[in-house]
């Protein structure tokens, strides 16, 4: 069979006992909110969630810069943080991405690299594609719309995971904005080099979202949000982004839910 | 003998001068319109195109391996091409350097005492400046292809390797028709733009002595050179005037002529979303005896400027697959955003970025490999799926990396290092890889966040600063796991 | 710039020697059986009937006229596109099929046979040829493509010059696709001093991605489709 434009289409394993969380940097930091509802998320669907202290970046602010020396030393220091054979699961896309494609690249294509990256799971790929979860929706009737990273779309196929699950929401209606799939303009270290050029991206993108009308959107990414909601704050508007860990879990339990800053 | 001088492009000041360009073109509103439009247009029209994803996924991996074989024997097809074509009577010259290349276009010219030249569209031609060389010695070039015209006319250069005046509309074309040909009446209606053009080109086609046009694919096995075009230019530059020289990079030789039928499949629905250009143009000879029209001299320049660099490294030799469909630059959100003059480069966007730097050296490029979200929006596109952020991630490497190490695979290594920077990210790999540092750092951050700045260089021109959490995830999660132990503790002890 | 010209043949000999040195230095020793097998897309196979309203669907979208007629009323045909055209005058390819069309023509309509070089005649060719009538070697079904071989009877600028461009075309020469096409007629042994594959009238969308035809080749191709 000819290879599809599919790499994240992968074999999905049964319903663990346990999982790994990996945080990510920016969620330890700034959003430490969107790792606890994830954790309890997964704790609700009874699966023992560990989540590593030694943990810290992926080291993809590094390589994505072209210092993969650095970035090789601190992936590899990661994959020593989770030896144990279950999955672990990253509240980002973006990072799974790095995790799951780049590490190979990056650390050699050796057996421990390569069962470390088989593992590594999106957090929305992992509701959908090995919970199967199936959210019973106790919110309020609503509009949201969903922006998916570039790499979590790409490497992860996220925008397929992350609109099902919003899809399953009874009571939530998904809003898609002009030019969903464009990126935002983060970028990591974009940002700041061409500051000017992802200024003129976060701008399109903000209002493409606000032109949806919704009174939040949802992302499987902090680093999009930290870009979109840091613009839509700058500009006044009430929209916010949410995390999709959060946003499912407060759907579910039937509170009403705020967006992050 | 006298040796050939080389001169350093021109695109080499302009490339520098990448992030001026970049203020100057976000800035314009029209400039700015003018490209969202036409990458919806181009956009839409490659999608309707494939009416079946699995068509496509095949037919890009067909491609991408029928690339790569070519450039596998790269060397033995280029022998074999330079065969067959001097057996059909084309003669080949070779040219290390776009002075060289110019150099023997300019004596070719010279031979046959040439003063005219038409031009079909080559971006190789841009790539050497070859008009400028000519008008140098006198020799008066004419863009025959629309866009080029357009561009010429308006003393420009190419915005968009595909349809090279894109960055204007018909509002500005109209103004530029008004201002420079005479007895031309103020118009925005594009058919009469069109026809005034059709007018002042045909003249010239009949007069010229000289056509020049690039190549889109050489084949080895039969010695032919195609041409691919919708308006007749590239027909009439190789059919009318009595000399015609094409000018090509090494990576355009293809092995077999059973290879052309889905790569130009691919190349023009990738383009426009057109199932075939309106001419494709199979060019095996000059005139033979009894024929009444056609050159009566044929020429190929084969050009390297920089592709043998980047043959010589296995990732970077894939950016040798391209075909020049421009579908990475339809797609690209920064594209989109500063338009394809900013680059300062003659080829822009994704692609741009992938392979100026081995024609400019990374000294004159730094910015451009760093100017991308790395969104893969382009690789996505990509007909001959060259992994462009991948290759864009490696370019940043060789940008950074100091410059005595070994072995210099790119000229210019080193050229985007900076001590500072580079310091920074050595102490960031040693805390993010101590969980103790760690630790110690985010603790930091977050009970110093009343110290985090409001002001955080470009990004907060447009957001406010993010505020780190008053506790670490680390943090929190230990303190659930205390409590928790402690709650089971003290169960325990009243049960 | 100076007057002492450096010698072309020398600098491209000693191009020629270091580029190839430096590209087979790396192929050096590649074992070129060992490259991963290239698998074509299948495509369905269609039937005459499908083949044909491909043909005809792709040129129309391209603003191709296609006419569907014999060999018989060819004549007939083309005398009334060019009353409607307005046009007195047609440049013909030489060859018998030809001929017979041309006897049959209109006697308002002037013909001229291409028999003369273009060196000296392209202001003729160029502002005195208002249609031209040439055959056709085959045709492509999936991107409705022409195919035109020029020869000594037909020079490859009768189908480029002259606004109007009759080309007929033998139903029983279409081929379903160009890959099929090169393979059944082994293109590689043996190909003309040009060929050229011909979809359309000569368009450009350079200007505000507005659509325009004529750019400088034929405003209009009109296709005589025979043998239906």
């Amino acid at each position: 069979m000819q290879q599809l434009n599919t790499q994240h289409l992968r074999d999905y394993p049964k319903k663990p006992k346990q999982v790994y969380l990996f945080g990510t940097c920016i969620v330890d930091s700034f959003f430490p909110d969107t790792g606890m509802d994830a954790i309890e998320l997964l704790e609700r669907e009874g699966i023992e969630v560990i989540y590593p202290q030694g943990q810290s970046c992926c080291g993809q602010p590094a390589y994505n810069s072209g210092y993969k020396d650095e970035a090789k030393a601190v992936a590899m220091s990661q994959v020593k943080q989770f030896p144990l054979d279950i999955p672990v699961v990253v509240v980002s896309g973006s990072c799974g991405g790095m995790m799951r494609h780049h590490y190979l690249d990056l650390l050699g294509d050796d057996p421990e690299i390569n069962n470390f990256c088989q593992r590594v799971f999106e957090f929305t790929e992992f509701l959908v594609h090995v919970l199967r979860l199936k959210p019973i929706d106790q919110g309020p009737k609503e509009r949201v719309a969903l922006h998916t990273s570039c790499a979590a779309r790409r490497e992860m196929g996220v925008h397929i995971t992350g609109n099902k699950l919003i899809s399953q929401l009874a009571n939530v209606e998904l809003v898609i904005h002009d030019y969903e799939s464009e990126c935002c303009g983060f970028g990591g270290t974009f940002a700041v080099k061409h500051a000017d050029i992802s200024a003129a991206m976060v701008a399109d993108k903000s209002k493409h979202l606000v032109a949806t009308d919704v009174v939040r959107y949802v992302s499987a990414d902090h680093g999009c949000m930290m870009n979109i909601n840091g613009a839509l704050d700058y500009q006044k508007q009430s929209l916010r982004g949410e995390h999709i860990a959060s946003y499912l879990l407060n759907r579910i339990k039937g509170n009403s839910s705020k967006g992050s800053l | 003998m006298k040796h050939i001088i080389e001169e350093e492009s021109k695109y080499a000041a302009s490339a520098k001068a990448f992030r001026a360009n970049v203020t100057r073109d976000l800035g314009n509103e029209e400039l700015r319109s003018n490209f969202r439009g036409a990458m919806d247009y181009l956009m839409d029209k490659r999608k309707g195109a494939f009416s079946s994803e699995e068509e496509l996924e095949v037919l890009r991996e067909q491609c991408k391996l029928i690339k790569q074989r070519c450039l596998a024997k790269l060397p033995h097809l280029l022998e074999q091409l330079e065969g067959n074509l001097e057996k059909n009577g084309i003669k080949v010259h070779w040219a290390e350097t776009i002075t060289e290349a110019n150099e023997i276009i300019a004596q070719l010219i010279a031979q046959k005492k040439g003063k005219s030249v038409v031009k079909g569209k080559s971006m190789v031609s841009e790539e050497t400046a070859l008009n400028d060389y000519l008008e140098e010695r006198n020799v008066e070039c004419l863009e025959s292809d629309m866009g080029e015209y357009i561009v010429q006319l308006a003393k420009e250069h190419p915005s968009h390797i595909i349809m090279p005046a894109i960055h204007q509309n018909k509002k500005q074309v109209a103004k530029l028709f008004a201002d420079n040909i005479e007895g031309f009446e103020y118009s925005t209606d594009v058919d009469t733009l069109i026809q005034q053009g059709r007018e002042v080109l045909r003249n010239k086609f009949c007069q010229a002595d000289v056509g020049i046009s690039g190549v889109n694919f050489a084949v080895a096995e039969t010695g032919t050179l195609c041409l691919v075009e919708n308006e007749g230019n590239g027909r009439m530059c190789t059919t009318i005037p009595d000399l015609h020289i094409a000018i090509t990079g090494i990576e355009k030789v293809i092995e077999h002529l059973a290879d052309v039928p889905p790569l130009l499949s691919l190349l023009t629905r990738s383009a426009t979303g057109q199932a075939i250009s309106t001419y494709f143009n199979m060019i095996n000879s000059p005139r033979k005896p009894g024929e009444k029209d056609g050159p009566q001299e044929v020429h190929l320049v084969l050009l390297d400027n920089g592709r043998s660099q980047a043959f010589a490294d296995e990732e970077l030799r894939q950016t040798l697959q391209c075909i020049r469909c421009g579908a990475c630059m339809n797609h690209c959100p920064v594209y989109t955003r500063i338009g394809g003059h900013a680059y300062g480069t003659v080829y822009p966007g994704p692609i741009g970025k992938m392979i100026s730097p081995h024609m400019l050296g990374l000294e004159a490029t730094t910015n451009l490999p760093t100017a991308s979200t790395l969104c893969g929006a382009c690789g996505e596109v990509c007909p001959v799926k060259i992994p462009i952020p991948k290759i864009l991630l490696r370019l940043r490497q060789e940008s950074v990396k100091p410059k005595s190490q070994q072995p210099e695979v790119m000229k210019g290594q080193g050229a985007g290092r900076n001590n500072v920077e580079a310091l920074i990210w050595k102490v960031w790999a040693q805390v993010h890889k101590s969980p103790k540092f760690y630790a110690l750092s985010m603790w930091g951050l977050t009970r110093f966040r009343f110290l985090m700045p409001k002001k955080l260089g470009g990004w907060t021109s447009v957001r406010t600063a993010p505020k780190p959490a008053a506790a670490t995830l680390h943090e929190r999660i230990n303190a659930k796991q205390k409590k928790a132990k402690q709650e089971k503790q003290s169960q325990h002890g009243r049960g | 710039m100076t007057n002492t010209k450096a010698d072309i043949k020398a600098v491209s000999n000693t191009a020629r020697g270091n580029i190839l040195a430096k590209l087979k230095a790396e192929v050096n020793g590649a074992d070129y059986d060992k490259l991963p097998k290239e698998i074509p897309y299948d495509y369905p196979e269609f039937s005459r009937e499908e083949n044909l309203a491909q043909f005809i669907s792709e040129l129309e979208k391209n603003h191709a006229q296609v006419i569907k007629t014999t060999k018989d009323n060819m004549a007939e045909v083309i005398s009334e596109q060019l009353a409607a055209l307005n046009i007195t005058k047609l440049l013909y390819g030489d060859n018998d099929a030809h001929r017979e069309i041309i006897n049959a023509l209109n006697s308002k309509i002037e013909s001229q046979v291409y028999d003369f070089s273009i060196d000296n005649n392209k202001e003729m060719l160029f502002n005195e040829c208002p249609a031209a009538l040439s055959s056709s070697r085959c045709s492509i079904a999936a991107t409705g493509s022409i195919v035109l071989w020029p020869d000594e009877n037909e020079p490859r600028s009768l189908s480029l010059v002259p606004p109007v461009h009759f080309v007929i075309v033998d139903a029983n020469k279409l081929h379903a696709d160009f890959a099929s096409l090169i393979t059944a007629q082994q293109w590689q042994d043996k190909l003309p001093t040009n060929v050229v594959l011909i979809s359309g009238p000569s368009k450009t969308a350079d200007i505000q991605q507005t659509l325009a035809y004529g750019a400088h080749g034929p405003k209009a191709l009109i296709v005589l489709l025979i043998n239906i």
